[in-house]
């Protein structure tokens, strides 16, 4: 366990994981970060560019299939 | 500026992605640099995609390179690049926005997706402030 003062409420789970991660090197860490799956509509376009972000989080609204997650709440 | 989960998992957060999102200061300079620092990496854009990216529309995403790529020139809830860059962390030379200006951003968001990680990640930054304390 890294010696650091650990903030009182955090999980210990999460403490674990959270040290588990800082004891791997950069790359590791980024090569274990990046998945890949197939979303739909997503993925269909190679490229797409929106005016305003604004204009792009309605687009995931009206298109993207809800159980994605990119609708607002 | 390396901003996202992305950011999060460059400055320590064990979680996975499916795409890497830079917050971009908007400037023609920068908007072409930030081409031929694409076409170096191996994406493919053609000349109106590139076009569009010198010019620097607030949101652009890019499918046709060795990995998915938002380009985010305005974020929700961070007002301006200047503020986000001076709060930015440097990690083995990748400048990320400091954690509390991803969660800002994540939280302004408020997609479903988001409130799911948001709790962890809140998680991580109280650890993070205490290994770091900045």
């Amino acid at each position: 366990m890294a010696n650091i003062e650990t903030p009182a409420n955090l999980p210990t789970d999460c403490l674990e994981e959270f040290e588990a991660a800082a004891r791997r090197p950069l790359p590791l860490r980024w090569r274990y970060a990046f998945i890949h799956t197939y979303k739909p509509v997503l993925d269909d376009a190679s490229f797409r560019s929106f005016d305003t972000t604004e204009d792009y989080r309605r687009w995931c609204e009206q298109n993207l299939p809800d159980w994605l997650g990119y609708a607002r709440v | 500026m390396n901003i996202g989960k992305s950011g999060a998992i460059l400055l320590g957060f064990p979680d996975t992605t499916q795409d890497a999102h830079l917050f971009v200061e908007k400037s023609p300079a920068n908007g072409a640099a930030l081409v031929i620092a694409l076409h170096h990496l191996g994406f493919a854009l053609s000349e109106p995609q590139a076009d569009e990216i010198r010019r620097g529309k607030d949101f652009i995403q890019l499918k046709n390179g060795p990995f998915d790529l938002d380009l985010v020139f305005a974020p929700d809830g961070l007002e301006h690049f200047e503020d986000s860059w001076n709060r930015r962390v440097e990690v083995e030379g990748f400048p990320v926005c400091h954690i509390d200006d991803i969660i800002a951003s994540k939280a302004a968001t408020n997609r479903v997706k988001d409130r799911e990680s948001l709790p962890r990640l809140r998680s991580f930054r109280d650890y993070w402030l205490a290994k770091h304390r900045r």
